[in-house]
């Protein structure tokens, strides 16, 4: 299941494997070139380390949400971590694989679905990494441009001047188009700088080109239904009176009457005195 | 006891001095104030209103007040008599300031301060300086800081003393296991302490007065200590976590405090560290296998704990001074440790895979900055090392090493620092930038990898101090302008104020020369610097200068590496020797004790026969905490604009995230910072109010409006139009005179009244109308 993980230098490699593909020496393994790869790091346990990890971790490709229980997701992790130790230090190796195996059987539809899921996650946080680069430049060209904006506004008003003062020898007009060239000249520039900026690998719903989208269907969430309930407020004293019945025995001769244009959004006086006897009646009695 | 002698002897000479009168009782805006002196300036007056209104608001205050007009104990009575009108309202002040000279001096204006006004012991007042010198008291043979407190921590780490229990031959601290005994019961006697009279008093009782000092801390009125112990947030943690929220606190001298925080949440991994780690790495591997062989139960049980996801109860913590982890979210710190990295092997092994990847990433050829979401990213590809172990590696390791019982943990600073990193990078992802230098600039040749987490902005630091105290005061002589504070740190200040410096004579004099008499325009700009002309015509303005200026003549240069070069052209054009014949010159260098070695011969050299030159270096030693009284410095010549090296990528890193945050602009910081270090190096020489001293800027890159409108308002109100932009024969002229009609005999009685006011004189209409125009708000 796995590839030897010996190590050997760049022209051992080329001798051992003029035709491409043989026996590992030291492990007997049949081995390719190509699977060959240059050391990363120092240790060399470390390359190997990383090398199988980044094969366990292809099978055990389990996230946090997949369990209920935080201590389940940490159990989890070290269950891997002590794969990945045991294969690094032929401790058990056999019965690690088996293990691995008859996991990956086990296991192989929640496999597939986090693969999936997890190449998008990386494509999505890659897009989030280019999306603030791309900001960062588009504010550095701004400024930049500001910048310009200011020294050219200054140079023009040199240029006038010294076109007062030439007024006499040059028609100012030739001055003055000839200026108006180099503006535009300078202003197209920045134009051109700016277009470069702008990623050409986007769709016009912005997803990027190349990414794909996943189409399985949301998950549906199984929740209880929300079920209103009158809300019943106990005063301690006597009944509150309702909405209906403040015209109808007076209460609303007390209160100012609604303009036309209170009116217009919905109020009513009725509205502010009911509130005021609720308000009065809240708390008058303790419990 | 001599020092104890001197002191009690010093103590009687005030109390005979003063008959035991109350001072000055002010009242201030309803506050009964003792002021320990006969006469109060107006502006400690205004001063002292505009804070009294910031701690009615339970707000943050910004005040700027030059140097040498009292703010120290302006601060000082009116916080105090606050706590004492409020006891419930601010029950603690604690001050804060840069240098043990700086902390030292409000040392001694708390001295005067409580002889003169608090005669009943209401208050019991504790002040630590450096803990680290307090620990000497018993391991006097050990010379480094480390050292000390690694011995200190393999004798009081609470498992030694468990063991000592068991087995008494085990060697444990006498003066900490005294103190724990009844220290904590027995009241410190009220009183003043600084580091000295601690040691003293640890000594007498036989407690430790390091543990006595973090004990008192708790209890004391006022206290005073480094910023550190505040914004580092490895040792706030230890020291500050338990301040009550109703402190009062004060950053003193805090023109800097930006970088402060910087600093204090910036690493630095150089090859030399990772390898230093690699070591730790290994003692790690080889402890935890050597103990999986004898007591097997002590790793289990430390399993166990971290399955259950039990903080580390707080039994003993106070000893245990590993490592606390920076600032973590609490909902982090109450989470149980990641599955992949419970078991103390598989910890190891995920440290030697992160320093491995360390490693690889400083083995590249050329320059790398990148975020941290790039870097998380990275370090996920290359070693499969997800982002929520790495949060808690700073925790891990802690329980790690008191697991295994390492007392010795001066040698584990590599691998500290490596975790913090850790943590710090996975916690964070905006306002930090990583950048990895194959070598250092200056030397492009020799490789020097160099990987810098650079914090680029201080409100991530200061933000708990801001948050948890009700009143934070930031102050200065120097902070303008004003508003740039409050958007750097983000906070909202309930009060923003400057104030100027009312005086009875001018005292001082700014001038701005901008060319040399071969109308030669002077100035440090990149491209000038090296020509000749300008290098001799500063050089001119220096030999005039020590003609005319009696006794002291200070002068600042942009760096090191310019002040080399000038002196070196001097040297060759024959200047120096010209310059010698009328003084002695001194030089600052990096070294440390060369310098204080020529500031201490310079000090004698002004004291003696025709004076002398300092000439030293803007963001240098000397022009940070020391004072240049009187005679010590008549003049101060600022050569150039002292810009911070711009080429550096860490501030580039910092300008760019200033602008897109901020929306502060590149240009507007490094002139602000350059001009609050210009206004620093030239208020050394004013410490006061009869005292006098030229200031030259001799640029003429500072008579522009944007450079000159950000010195503080107190120099800029001196800066007339006629001293913009002078040649050299010009300023020897205008010094020439104004230091003639300085050296008239100056008394006391012509400061009455106008700079100097009695208590009468405080309470007249008029006065008080002139005072409310000393604030100026920002």
């Amino acid at each position: 299941m796995f590839v030897c993980v010996c190590f050997r230098c760049e022209s051992c490699v080329e001798m051992l494997f003029v035709r491409g593909s043989g026996n590992c020496v030291q492990c007997n393994t049949p081995l390719r070139k190509s699977n060959f790869r240059v050391q990363l790091f120092e240790d060399p346990a470390i390359d190997k380390e990383v090398e199988i990890r980044k094969k366990v971790l292809k099978i055990y490709n389990k996230r946090e949400f997949d369990f209920s229980t935080l201590k389940e997701y940490n159990d989890y992790l070290e269950q891997v971590e002590d794969i990945v130790f045991n294969l690094t230090n032929n401790i058990d190796v056999e019965r690690t694989k088996q293990m691995m195996e008859q996991y990956q059987r086990d296991n192989k539809d929640i496999i597939q679905r986090n693969k999936a899921k997890l190449t998008r996650e990386q494509e999505e946080l890659e897009e989030l990494l280019l999306q603030d680069h791309q900001d960062s430049e588009q504010r550095r060209l701004e400024t930049l441009q500001e910048e310009q904006r200011h020294l050219q506004a200054k140079r023009i008003n040199k240029q006038a001047l010294l076109d007062e003062l030439e007024i006499s020898k040059l028609p100012a007009a030739v001055l003055l188009a000839q200026h108006k060239d180099r503006a535009s000249q300078l202003e197209t520039q920045i134009e051109k700088q700016k277009q470069n900026v702008k990623p050409a690998n986007i769709f016009s719903t912005g997803i990027m080109m190349g990414q794909t989208v996943s189409l399985a269907s949301v998950s549906r969430v199984e929740e209880v239904l929300y079920v209103y309930q009158l809300l019943c407020i106990d005063t301690y004293g006597p009944p509150v009176l309702e909405l209906d019945q403040l015209g109808r025995l007076g209460y609303l001769n007390h209160v100012r009457t609604a303009s036309p244009q209170d009116q217009a959004g919905g109020y009513t006086s009725g509205l502010a005195c009911h509130r005021a006897i609720q308000d009065a009646f809240s708390g008058l009695f303790p419990s | 006891m001599i020092p104890k002698l001197c002191y009690f002897l010093k103590l009687l000479v005030f109390i005979i001095l003063n008959n035991l009168i109350l001072k000055l009782k002010l009242n201030i805006d309803g506050l009964l104030v003792y002021f320990p002196y006969d006469y109060i300036y107006p502006e400690q007056y205004s001063y002292m209103l505009e804070l009294k209104r910031t701690l009615d608001a339970k707000g943050h205050g910004v005040l700027e007040m030059p140097s040498g007009t009292g703010k120290t104990i302006s601060l000082l009575s009116l916080i105090v008599a606050y706590q004492k009108a409020y006891p419930l309202e601010v029950t603690k002040l604690v001050y804060c300031s840069r240098t043990v000279p700086e902390i030292e001096k409000v040392f001694n204006i708390i001295y005067i301060f409580i002889t003169h006004c608090i005669i009943n012991s209401y208050f019991k007042i504790a002040f630590q300086i450096h803990f680290s010198s307090v620990k000497y008291l018993s391991f006097l043979a050990l010379r480094f800081g480390k050292e000390v407190d690694g011995k200190c921590h393999s004798l009081t780490a609470s498992y030694i003393r468990a063991q000592h229990h068991s087995n008494p031959s085990q060697p444990v601290c006498q003066f900490y296991e005294e103190f724990d005994a009844v220290g904590r019961q027995v009241p410190i006697p009220p009183g003043i302490y600084n580091l000295d009279d601690l040691k003293d008093f640890g000594r007498r009782k036989g407690w430790c007065p390091y543990f006595l000092a973090r004990y008192a801390i708790l209890h004391a009125n006022i206290v005073v200590y480094s910023y550190h112990y505040l914004l580092d947030p490895k040792i706030a943690d230890l020291v500050s976590k338990e301040l009550a929220k109703k402190s009062v606190v004060v950053f003193d001298e805090a023109h800097n405090i930006d970088n402060v925080c910087i600093d204090s949440m910036s690493v630095n991994i150089t090859r030399r560290t990772l390898d230093r780690c690699q070591t730790n790495v290994e003692t790690l591997q080889n402890t935890i296998s050597r103990i999986k062989e004898t007591d097997a139960a002590k790793l289990r049980e430390e399993y166990s704990r971290l399955v259950e996801g039990l903080k580390e109860a707080n039994v003993a913590r106070e000893t245990d001074m590993y490592l606390s982890n920076p600032v973590l979210p609490d909902e982090i710190l109450q989470e149980a440790v990641p599955g992949s990295i419970r078991t103390a092997e598989h910890f190891v092994g995920f440290m030697k895979r992160f320093l491995e990847y360390l490693k690889a990433r400083l083995r590249i050829h050329h320059v790398v900055q990148e975020s941290a979401p790039q870097f998380l990213k990275d370090i996920y590809e290359k070693v499969c090392i997800d982002r929520k172990p790495l949060r808690f590696c700073a925790e891990r390791l802690r329980s790690l090493l008191r697991t295994l019982e390492i007392a010795d943990i001066a040698d584990f600073s590599a691998i500290t620092l490596i975790s913090h990193f850790a943590t710090l990078v996975s916690t964070y992802s905006k306002g930090f930038t990583i950048i990895i230098e194959p070598f250092e600039d200056r030397t492009p040749t020799i490789a020097n990898p160099v990987l810098h987490f650079s914090c680029m902005d201080p409100s991530i630091a200061i933000k708990p101090v801001f948050g948890r105290f009700q009143s934070v005061i930031i102050t200065s002589g120097t902070l303008s302008p004003l508003d740039i504070y409050p958007r750097i740190l983000d906070f909202r200040p309930v009060t923003v104020a400057s104030f100027t410096m009312t005086l009875a004579r001018t005292c001082l004099c700014p001038l701005i020369v901008g060319r040399g008499n071969d109308q030669v325009a002077m100035t440090s700009k990149f491209e000038t610097r090296e020509d000749f002309a300008v290098i001799r015509n500063y050089g001119n303005l220096l030999l005039e200068m020590s003609a005319i200026v009696p006794d002291g003549i200070v002068a600042f240069f942009t760096s090191y590496i310019y002040m080399e070069n000038i002196v070196a052209s001097w040297y060759e054009q024959g200047i120096l020797e010209n310059i010698q014949r009328n003084k002695l010159i001194f030089i600052e260098t990096q070294d440390a004790a060369e310098t204080s070695m020529a500031l201490e011969k310079y000090q004698e050299a002004c004291e003696n026969g025709r004076g002398a030159i300092l000439l030293s270096v803007a963001r240098g030693k000397v022009s940070e905490g020391i004072d240049f009284v009187h005679h010590y410095g008549r003049a101060v010549i600022m050569f150039g604009v002292p810009y911070v090296y711009t080429q550096s990528r860490i501030l580039k890193a910092r300008l760019e995230y200033l602008r897109d945050q901020f929306q502060i602009r590149e240009n507007d910081f490094l002139t602000f910072d350059a001009m609050r270090h210009a206004a620093q190096c030239v208020g050394r020489a004013i410490r006061g109010k009869t005292d006098y001293g030229l200031m030259i800027f001799a640029d003429k890159r500072y008579a522009r409006a944007d450079k000159r409108g950000k010195l503080p308002r107190w120099i800029q109100e001196h800066l007339t139009d006629g001293s913009l932009n002078l040649t050299i024969d010009e300023t020897v002229q205008l010094g020439k005179h104004f230091l003639r009609q300085m050296a008239q005999p100056f008394r006391q009685e012509d400061q009455l009244g106008l700079s100097l006011l009695t208590l009468e004189q405080l309470q007249s209409e008029d006065m008080l109308q002139k005072i409310a125009q000393i604030a100026q708000q920002a």
